[in-house]
């Protein structure tokens, strides 16, 4: 049992970082609200108005290419090391997997993900789901003025 | 610099490297999948215009029914007494009669969700692509269930099925309910991932092996030395499988997931995700835990009965259809730990028997419902199903059939299933359990015997109210409709085939170092 120690150690230290930084907070941090804090962060600007159109967020895109090209050099790192004694079977193997994570690159390409500049082909919008979803069309009028600017100095 | 840490770690680094044997011819449906799903993923990123629905459909169908026809050809060779199950991969899959039978019913229903999905994703604009290359890797994650013989492997092969299914049950991303599901559906699908990974590792700790057949040979050879190590490692694999098989208490996202979830999506969440995970848990407690019987068994007994009294009861108060089939696959899944938890051979097979038919009476009921819906998935209260036999007979029978089935009514392959398991209950002495199971079918029944009466009696207002549009019923979802339904009606009338094949699907217990 003592070689599950370590384990109980490391179980409860977590438990009492969440915890404990969830008490402590509650008790030591002053709350004082303000409109500024309250608003939504975005990159330090304040916001005025929400986005008029869909904008396409192109970083999860290059975020998924690390992701692949990381998980591949995870992988061929250890092989390249013991290629050697792993042989032919090593060697099949490793193509196999390039050949599934070479797949989805070039999916991800063929998705625009390296196609920077205007975006030429925007998947059309259908009328009859814009006005249940959160997609907002063009134009002010419908819109509720938002009490921060209402509010703001 | 690899090589000292391993050396510091008493990795022997000079012993020659063991080449495992791959037997390719194991692995054939597996391959069949996945190669099939990057195949159609290069396809689409090369051809430089959007193809036709059409096209994937007929590919994803030719796909899952190559993997179910290659299932089946190794049936013969593994329930041959004289060769019998065998493993490959170093001992980390299983061919058995088990497998076999769960690829096959795995691939079948992707058939069906393929051609369910043809029609749902024209009228929803949906991309086709992504569609059939998430269910095809989603069911290859749930073939690698099956085939486990090592807790990793069957690990990975749920993160795969699970991963997939994530986006599917997102992938309307413009309604919000959908987005909701995918949501839920991730959170609480992770956190049912952290505590099998925690069951594996504890597992691991008691017995000494991740291998079944090692565990199980463990087992029945010594006692291991830290009893409550093995206890809580079991108790947490119990409940990260009861979370991906939908068992009350840990239900409570079945309905919004399913509600949320694109129809077609949640057809296959109750059908071949609850194949997957029950072959699992069917594999990993009842099988290989096999020993510590006495004490899974009131476990089981007690997630049985309240999975048995809570969906039935939640299921009778919902007006929205597919909500209703949601609640009630929870209460089939009940039905199905009726079978897990009789621990004996019969009970196995039971379950898969109910695996069996219950899948096909799934996909065919969340069919109906994805048909009767309006664009964008709304409008599947129990209003507008009123009149349906007016409007569209052959449809409405097709429902009441499957909604029949699901009510356990003779004819049908929903009584032989609930007959099987309730039988492997009363052989393993669980009355009470057998009792509560036949009482609560009764309260299950009145909802889905509203539907058909709110069909059938219902006068047919709103629709005059609507206007003239039918019902549309392409040709695909016919196809699919009308598969189910074959089923479901032959396996009432002539259910031995099926009941046969259960019977020599039991898993077996097989360890590489024997």
């Amino acid at each position: 049992m003592d070689n599950y120690l370590p384990l109980v150690v490391m179980l409860v230290l977590a438990v009492v970082f969440v915890f404990g930084s969830l008490v402590t907070t509650k008790f030591v941090a002053p709350s004082r609200p303000t409109v500024a804090k309250q608003d939504p962060y975005e990159c330090g600007i304040v916001p005025s108005r929400e986005a008029p159109q869909r904008f396409p967020v192109r970083f999860f895109l290059v975020a998924m290419i690390f992701i692949i090209f990381d998980i591949e050099i995870i992988f061929l790192y250890p092989w390249a090391v013991y290629h050697r004694e792993l042989g032919a079977y090593g060697l099949i193997e490793m193509l196999m997997f390039s050949v599934a994570v070479l797949v989805s690159f070039l999916y991800l390409l063929s998705k625009g993900a390296l196609d920077w500049g205007t975006v030429k082909k925007v998947s059309p919008l259908q009328p009859l789901r814009t006005s249940e979803s959160s997609i907002r069309r063009v134009g002010l009028e419908g819109r509720p003025s938002r009490p921060s600017e209402v509010g703001a100095p | 610099m690899i090589a000292g840490m391993f050396a510091q770690l008493g990795v022997p680094t000079d012993a020659p490297f063991a080449v495992p044997e791959v037997a390719w011819s194991a692995l054939t449906p597996l391959l069949i999948l996945i190669v099939g799903a990057l195949a159609l993923l290069v396809v689409t990123a090369l051809v430089p215009r959007t193809l036709p629905v059409g096209f994937f459909t007929v590919t994803t169908v030719a796909v899952a029914a190559g993997a179910a026809v290659a299932s089946l050809g190794s049936w013969d060779r593994v329930t041959d007494p004289d060769r019998g199950p065998y493993m490959a991969v170093a001992g980390a899959i299983t061919l058995d009669g088990f497998s076999v039978l769960v690829t096959a019913l795995l691939a079948i229903t992707v058939v069906l969700v393929a051609l369910l999905a043809d029609g749902y994703l024209r009228r929803e604009g949906l991309g086709a692509a992504e569609f059939s290359v998430l269910v095809l890797l989603s069911a290859s994650g749930g073939v690698m269930m099956a085939l486990a013989n090592d807790l990793i492997v069957m690990f990975l092969g749920l993160e795969v099925l699970s991963i997939a299914l994530y986006v599917l049950a997102g992938f309307q991303g413009d309604r919000r309910e959908s987005q909701e599901s995918a949501m839920k559906y991730f959170l609480l699908g992770a956190f049912a991932s952290a505590f099998l990974l925690y069951g594996i590792a504890l597992v691991y700790g008691a017995t000494g092996s991740t291998n079944l057949g090692e565990i199980a040979g463990f087992l029945a050879r010594d006692v291991p030395s830290e009893q409550g190590l093995l206890l809580g490692g079991m108790a947490m694999l119990i409940v990260g499988f009861g979370f991906k098989i939908g068992v009350v208490p840990f239900q409570s996202w079945v309905p919004d997931v399913y509600q949320g979830a694109p129809t077609p999506v949640t057809a296959f969440m109750a059908s071949g995700v609850k194949v997957a995970g029950f072959a699992a848990l069917l594999r990993v407690i009842v099988s290989a835990l096999s020993v510590q019987a006495q004490d899974w068994r009131p476990v089981m007994w007690v997630l049985a009965m309240l999975t048995l009294v809570v969906g039935p009861a939640m299921a009778i108060v919902q007006t929205d259809v597919k909500r209703m089939l949601a609640y009630s696959s929870i209460s089939h899944a009940g039905f199905i730990l009726i079978g897990v938890q009789a621990a004996s051979d019969r009970g196995t097979a039971g379950a898969l028997f109910y695996l069996f038919a219950y899948s096909f009476m799934a996909l065919g009921a969340f069919g109906v419902v994805s048909l009767v819906a309006r664009q964008g998935d709304v409008g599947v209260d129990l209003d507008r199903f009123r009149g349906l036999s007016k409007r569209r007979p052959g449809l409405a029978l097709v429902f009441a059939v499957f909604l029949l089935g699901q009510t356990g009514v003779p004819l049908t392959s929903g009584f032989m299933a609930k007959f099987s398991v309730i039988g492997a209950a009363v052989a393993s002495e669980s009355y009470a359990l057998a009792m509560v199971a036949m009482l609560t079918s009764v309260v299950g029944a009145f909802a889905y015997l509203r539907v058909i009466v709110a069909m059938y009696l219902g006068d047919d207002e709103e629709m005059a109210e609507e206007g003239t549009r039918r019902v549309q019923i392409p040709a695909a979802a016919g196809l699919a409709l009308g598969l189910a339904l074959a089923v479901t009606v032959t396996l009432g009338v002539l259910p031995s085939t099926v009941l046969d094949a259960a019977r020599d699907a039991v898993p077996a217990r097989l360890s590489p170092s024997r």
